[in-house]
C-alpha cells in the first residue's frame, strides 16, 4: 500500500479564500522520489504540510475528501521528517550547540542516547557540517541553519522525508553536493520535495507533480512532465529555453523535443548548434 | 550613489565574518555579491546601513561613513531587505507596511505605484502580509524597502522562494530601479537568474574578498573559473552552455546565446 493516499482532497485556509487544494487524488509510495514544482500559490506548501499532517487539526468544514496513512512499521523510524518552507521556525533556540539541536528530534523519538549520538554524527558528516557542530543554532548564517534543520530531519531516518524548497538558501557547490546526497537518500527513504529548480528535479525526481491552483497540471517523469506546456508554471533548464529561443525567432524550423529538456546540456546545445 | 568599503572588518563576539574588506561600486550599478554560506555576504549587507558598524575599517555610502552616523540616518541612504521576511514584516495590512519604510524616512513615496504594479500586489493591500504566500511575502518586504527611493537599495537572497512568475517581477523592479540611477546590492545564489542584471561582482569567501569588480572581467580573466570554484560560487549554467555552445565568450541570457550561436 502506498505511505500517503490523497483521496479527493481538498483545503481551503478561509471562508473568503479560494482552495489551497482542490479534490487532490494522489498516492506518495514507499521509496518513491515525487517533486511538486508550481507558481507560488498553486498549492506545493499546503501540499507537503498536509502530507505532513500538520493541517489535521485543521476545521473539518474547510476540508474535502481524506488523506490515508499506512500505519508505521516496527523498528526504531519514524513515519516522517520536515523541513518548512520557513525552517527558521523549526530551530528550538534551547541547545546551545549544533549537535544538540539536530539530536533534539532524535530525543523526542526516544532513542536510546549512543543511537542517537551515532545518527547526529551521521547527519552532521552527511551534510558536511562538522565546522559547525559545537557552534550555537543562533550564530549562524541562514543557509548554515538551513543546513543544520536538514541534518535533523536526516537524524531521524524517517520512511517520508518531506522538504520544502530545502537549498533555497544554499550556495552552488553547497546545492549541488546535496543533489548528491538527495540522490543517496532515496534508496532509503521516499522523498517528497516542493521546489520549482529544474536542475534538481531532473536530477532527484522519479516524478514530477506541477500543481496549478490547487490542482494537479502534469503528473509524469520530469524529463516529460517539463515542458513547453508547463512552463508557464516552473522555470525550465537554461538549455531549454536556448532551443525555445532558437524556435521563437524562427532560426530552426523543426522542434527539437529531446533531448532538449534533459539533464545533459552539453548533449543539447550540441544538437542546437548542428540544427543552426 | 557609490558604496565602498576600506578595510572593513567585522566580528560576531570570536567568530570573525569579514577580514579586510575592501572594495568600491560606482553610483548606479547593480553588484551581486556571491559566496559560500557563512562566508559574510549578509553580514557585508547589514554593514551598509548601519544596523551594523565596523570594528575597524570604514563604509562609506557616496561621501557619508556610516561610522558616525546612526542608523536611522543611514536609512535614508541605504534600504535593506532582509534574508527572511518574516524578520522584516509586522504590520496589519500590505499598505500599511509598504508604507511604513516610507513615512519613517518622510520619503514621497512616488515609487510605491510603480512598485506596487511592478509586483502585482494591488489585490493584496488589505491582506494580512502573514496570511500571504512566502514567495508574496518575500514580494512585500523588498517592496517595503524599495519604496523608500534610496539611493542605494540593498536585497538579501531576494530570489530565494520565489516561482518564476515572482522572479519576472523581481527582473522588472531590478530594470524599473536601475534606470532611475539607483546603486543595488544584491546577496544571492541564484546567479542563474541575477547575472544577466549584474554590472558589478563581489565574491567572498570566508570573510575575505576573492574578486571585486565588472561581471565581464571575472568571465574573461584566465582564473575566473578556479576563483568562482573556490568561492563555492561553481561555475554559472549560462556560462557553462555558452561553452557548449561552441562560443568563444560567455553570454548570460539565452538570446544572447541564440544571437551569438547565428552569429558563427
Amino acid at each position: 500500500m502506498a505511505l500517503i493516499s490523497f483521496k479527493n482532497f481538498s483545503l481551503s485556509y478561509s471562508d473568503d479564500s479560494p482552495p489551497a487544494l482542490r479534490g487532490l487524488n494522489l498516492d506518495i509510495n514507499e521509496l518513491e522520489s515525487l517533486v511538486v514544482s508550481g507558481l507560488s500559490g498553486s498549492g506545493k506548501s499546503t501540499f507537503c504540510l498536509a502530507a505532513a499532517g500538520l493541517l489535521e487539526t485543521y476545521p473539518a468544514a474547510r476540508q474535502g475528501g481524506t488523506i490515508l496513512r499506512r500505519s508505521r512499521g516496527e523498528g526504531t523510524g519514524s513515519g516522517m521528517a520536515v523541513v518548512l518552507q520557513n525552517f527558521y521556525a523549526q530551530i528550538t533556540y534551547l541547545r546551545s550547540s549544533v549537535f544538540e539541536e539536530i539530536a533534539f528530534p532524535c530525543e523526542n523519538l526516544g532513542l536510546p542516547r549512543e543511537e542517537t549520538r551515532r545518527r547526529v554524527e551521521e547527519a552532521i558528516e552527511k551534510i558536511r557540517i562538522g565546522h559547525l557542530a559545537q557552534r550555537n543554532p543562533l550564530e549562524l548564517s541562514g543557509g548554515e541553519k538551513q543546513k543544520v534543520v536538514l541534518a535533523a530531519a536526516l537524524a531521524v531516518k524517517p520512511e517520508l522525508l518531506i522538504l520544502d524548497e530545502p537549498l533555497s538558501q544554499l550556495d552552488p557547490e553547497t546545492t549541488a553536493y546535496l543533489a548528491d546526497v538527495l540522490l543517496e537518500l532515496k534508496k532509503e527513504m521516499a522523498l517528497l520535495i516542493a521546489e520549482n529548480d529544474p536542475y534538481l528535479t531532473l536530477k532527484v525526481a522519479d516524478r514530477l507533480v506541477v500543481l496549478s491552483g490547487g490542482m494537479i497540471a502534469a503528473d509524469g517523469r520530469p524529463d516529460v512532465a517539463i515542458n513547453r506546456s508547463t512552463s508557464e508554471y516552473l522555470d525550465l533548464p537554461a538549455w531549454a529555453i536556448c532551443v525555445d529561443e532558437a524556435t521563437r525567432r524562427g532560426i530552426i524550423r523543426e522542434e527539437i523535443r529531446s533531448p532538449a529538456y534533459e539533464l545533459d546540456y552539453r548533449r543539447a546545445m550540441r544538437r542546437l548548434r548542428d540544427r543552426i | 550613489m557609490s558604496v565602498k568599503y576600506e578595510n572593513v572588518f567585522f566580528a560576531y563576539g570570536s567568530t570573525e565574518a569579514l577580514k579586510n574588506v575592501s572594495c568600491e561600486f560606482n553610483s548606479g550599478r547593480t553588484v551581486l555579491v556571491v559566496g559560500q554560506n557563512g562566508s559574510g555576504k549578509s553580514t557585508f549587507l547589514r554593514l551598509m546601513n548601519g544596523i551594523l558598524k565596523p570594528s575597524r575599517g570604514e563604509v562609506h555610502l557616496g561621501d557619508t561613513s556610516t561610522k558616525d552616523r546612526k542608523t536611522s540616518e543611514l536609512a535614508r541612504l541605504c534600504a535593506l531587505s532582509f534574508q527572511n521576511p518574516d524578520d522584516q514584516l509586522f504590520a496589519q495590512d500590505v499598505e500599511k507596511e509598504l508604507r511604513f519604510g516610507i513615512d519613517n524616512i518622510g520619503a514621497d513615496g512616488s515609487l510605491l505605484d510603480p512598485i506596487v504594479e511592478a509586483f502585482h500586489l494591488g489585490e493584496h493591500l488589505k491582506s494580512n502580509p502573514y496570511s500571504l504566500t512566502y514567495a508574496l511575502r518575500r514580494l512585500v518586504a523588498i517592496a517595503g524597502s524599495a519604496a523608500m527611493d534610496t539611493p542605494v537599495l540593498a536585497l538579501d537572497e531576494p530570489t530565494a522562494g520565489l516561482s518564476i512568475r515572482e522572479k519576472k517581477f523581481l527582473g522588472n523592479l531590478i530594470s524599473l530601479l536601475k534606470n532611475r540611477g539607483k546603486t543595488i546590492v544584491i546577496v544571492t545564489h541564484d546567479l542563474n537568474f541575477l547575472l544577466p542584471y549584474a554590472d558589478d561582482l563581489l565574491m567572498l569567501s570566508l570573510g575575505e574578498v576573492q574578486f571585486s569588480g565588472r561581471r565581464d572581467d571575472l568571465f574573461t580573466r584566465n582564473d575566473g573559473r578556479d576563483l568562482m570554484k573556490r568561492s563555492a560560487v561553481g561555475y554559472p549554467i549560462c556560462a557553462r552552455i555558452s561553452s557548449a555552445a561552441g562560443l568563444n565568450k560567455v553570454c548570460f541570457d539565452a538570446g544572447a546565446i541564440v544571437e551569438e550561436m547565428t552569429k558563427k
